[in-house]
This record gives C-alpha cells, sequence and structure tokens, in this order.
C-alpha cells in the first residue's frame, strides 16, 4: 500500500482543513506518507479560503482536496490515489 | 492459517489485540483505520485514569499501545467483505474441523481458525426528507470537523445522547446560536454535560421534538433550515438554520458476516454478554457491532478482552 518513491505530479494539491478534524489529519498523513507536497489552507481562520473551498467545491464540509482541476470531498483514498495515477 | 483475526480497529479490537498478541496468539488485525467512531469527539471525560482527552489522542494512545506489541500483524487501508467457511484442521472439542477465510474489499483474503468481529459501526442517519440531499451542504455528521464552518451562524444538533451533547460544545464555540433537538422527554447523555449546556445563553433545547423535514435555503443549495414535530402539542413546526449536525448514534456495520451468525432486527450481532460468542462456533463479536445494551469506549474495550479471553480458551482446547 505504502508507495516508498516520491510521487511526482505536477498538479497542485490544496487541502482544505480544520485543525480539530480527525479526516484532515488522516489526508495529510496520508500525502506525507506518500511524499506528496501539499499547501494547507486552514478554513477555521482563513475566510478567504474558505470562500475558496465552497465556491469550488459546494460544500460546507472539511477536508476537501483539490489536486489539479479535481475537487475531492472527505478522504476519499481511492478517489486521491485515482486521480495521482498511484494505482 | 492465522490462529485468529480481529476484523476492526477500535476500542474493542485494539484491547483485544493487546491481549491477544501478550498471549502470544498468532493473529491478524484487520482495518481501515484505527481508532473507530469516538476518534471525532472533541472531548472525552469518562475514559478512566485520564480526567479529559480528545477522541483523536485516545485514539492515537490506543494505537501506539497496540503497535508496540512484539510479533504483531496488521493489514490496514481495507474493509472486511466478506467470510467463507473452509476447512481448517482444527476442532476444539471434537466438532467440525471449521475455518473461515476473510475476503476484503482490495481483494486480499486471509484464512484463519476463529474470527473477532469488532467492525463498529457508522453513523445513523435521521431518514428523513432533504437529509440526503444537503449532506456537506449544511447537514454534518462531524462537528469537530465543520462546527467552524457555521462561525456567527446558526446551527442545530439532532440527538440527546453524549456525541449530541458534546456537538452542542463543539458548535457554541463558533456559532451564534445553537439548537439541541431531542426526540424524547429525557436527555441520554451525562447529566453533568446536559447541565453545562443548559447555562450556556447561546443554547436553546427543545425536547419532545422529531425532525421530520430538511429544507433548503432560498438559493435551493445549501441548509435552509428544518421542520420538526413538536409531540407537546403535536404540531409541525420550523426553524431557520445554516446547519444540522446529526448526533443519533450508530447502526453496526455487520453486513460482511452475512447469515453466518443471528443478528437482531437493528442487524446487531447478538452475542453472549459473558464469553461475547455469537451463535455461530469459532466467530466472536464485541462493541457497538453486537446488540450490548450501552454504547461506550470503555465498554467496548472491555467486551474485546472478554470475548479474547475466551478464545484463547478455545484455542486451548476448551480449557
Amino acid at each position: 500500500m505504502t508507495n516508498k518513491k516520491n510521487m511526482h505530479t505536477d498538479k497542485k494539491i490544496k487541502i482544505y482543513s480544520t485543525p480539530t478534524c480527525f479526516y484532515c489529519v488522516k489526508v495529510k498523513e496520508f500525502f506525507a506518507k506518500n511524499n506528496i507536497k501539499y499547501e494547507e489552507v486552514n478554513v477555521a481562520t482563513d475566510m478567504k479560503g474558505r470562500e475558496e473551498m465552497v465556491k469550488k467545491s459546494h460544500q460546507l464540509g472539511v477536508p476537501v482536496i483539490e489536486i489539479g482541476h479535481e475537487v475531492i470531498v472527505g478522504f476519499d483514498r481511492v478517489a486521491i490515489e485515482e486521480v495521482l495515477g498511484m494505482k | 492459517m492465522y490462529d485468529l483475526i480481529i476484523i476492526g480497529g477500535g476500542p474493542a479490537g485494539i484491547s483485544a489485540g493487546i491481549y491477544a498478541a501478550r498471549k502470544k496468539i498468532k493473529f491478524l488485525l484487520i482495518t481501515e483505520s484505527f481508532g473507530g467512531q469516538s476518534v471525532v469527539a472533541s472531548e472525552i471525560q469518562n475514559w478512566v485514569g485520564i480526567k479529559s482527552i480528545s477522541g483523536f489522542e485516545l485514539a492515537k494512545k490506543m494505537e501506539e499501545h497496540f503497535m508496540v506489541q512484539p510479533g504483531i500483524e496488521v493489514e490496514e487501508g481495507s474493509l472486511a467483505e466478506k467470510i467463507e467457511k473452509i476447512s481448517s484442521g482444527f476442532s476444539a472439542e471434537g466438532g467440525p474441523a471449521v475455518g473461515w477465510k476473510v475476503h476484503l474489499k482490495n481483494g486480499k483474503s486471509f484464512e484463519t481458525k476463529t474470527i473477532l468481529a469488532v467492525a463498529g459501526g457508522r453513523r445513523r442517519r435521521l431518514g428523513v426528507i432533504g437529509e440526503k440531499k444537503f449532506e456537506g451542504k449544511g447537514v454534518a455528521y462531524c462537528s469537530t470537523c465543520d462546527a467552524p464552518m457555521f462561525a456567527k451562524k446558526t446551527a442545530a444538533i439532532v440527538g440527546g445522547g453524549n456525541a449530541a451533547l458534546g456537538a452542542v460544545k463543539d458548535l457554541s464555540a463558533y456559532a451564534d446560536k445553537v439548537y439541541l433537538i431531542v426526540r424524547s422527554e429525557n436527555i441520554k447523555g451525562d447529566q453533568a454535560l446536559f447541565e453545562e449546556i443548559k447555562k450556556d445563553k447561546k443554547v436553546e433545547i427543545l425536547l419532545n421534538s422529531e425532525v421530520i423535514e430538511v429544507f433548503g435555503s432560498l438559493t435551493g443549495e445549501f441548509v435552509g433550515g428544518v421542520k420538526y414535530l413538536d409531540k407537546k402539542d403535536g404540531t409541525s413546526k420550523e426553524l431557520k438554520l445554516d446547519g444540522v449536525f446529526v448526533e443519533i448514534g450508530s447502526v453496526p456495520n455487520s453486513e460482511f458476516l452475512g447469515d453466518l451468525v443471528k443478528k437482531n432486527k437493528y442487524n446487531e450481532v447478538v452475542v453472549d454478554h459473558g464469553s461475547q460468542k455469537t451463535s455461530c462456533e469459532s466467530i466472536w463479536a464485541a462493541g457497538d457491532i453486537t446488540d450490548l445494551p450501552y454504547r461506550q469506549i470503555i465498554i467496548s474495550a472491555s467486551d474485546g478482552i472478554k470475548a479474547l479471553l475466551s478464545i484463547k480458551e478455545y484455542l486451548n482446547g476448551g480449557k
């Protein structure tokens, strides 16, 4: 399951999260484990980031993961692996 | 072939796993992730020995405690899909030498002499009009995750247990107004927590009230409020809301067991509450997947241990 090699992706990755959200922590752990760089947006305090997240995902729940132009709602491991071509 | 496969990584699975490792049983623990349903609890104040801890921290401590045990084997990241009966060549009391093949959703399979089913539960839905349509659009199931999204807004929590009371506290830290909607006349959660909430001026408590519909906002994209039945006067009323947090308990993850074991009408696995044995020889169950009357982390953990001790006896040939 764990991919030891560095994942090379040109896609920009953003994780919209809140600090107390367990699933957000799990998403970040998943990316860290696979050596994938991401930008984190804390929507509990970053109001601009929150608006951006709602506009892109039409969702009021975290985590929201943006990979390139794809938006994934929740820690959907299978969807993330698919978008990144990890399978 | 394993002596035991533990299916689930919540409090019941972890406690059984620690005991199994210390008893040097050859076992595998299969789980999608560790911690169970309480990982999303912001504060747990009734785990004996710890005055206050977040669900996430407690789950982490449990996982760490398990992971340091020597000789353990873990299959993480997938769920059990079904169980198939095979011949094991092992029989405890001269009975049929039955074993099991556990098939996972990721396509892998593992063989074992005994099974401990501790796959817990998943969130119970209200099952009312609009709930599904507005999931993630104001209808939420994780207050520690999404409470900040409702800063300066109005939200309701549906439910009367400790999870609901905890969610009221999570929301009150951000929202301007918080309703607690409870179906019955009484609160099931701890009185200490309830009294704390009653003192909170932002919180309004609606007892004897049953949500019957979640409706949309003017644009129709997000939640606009709920309709509920006020059982005191029998009338239907409306609340304007931005968010609805559903905390009404769990439904058991027992599907993978199929018809192998006896289940009650709620799909909970019926067990003997002394030994945690199911109706099927060589399958045990513990925690929220079972027909236990009280759902608490500490009870799941202890039921997992009861099961493990019974399994150990079985593997020793009934001694």
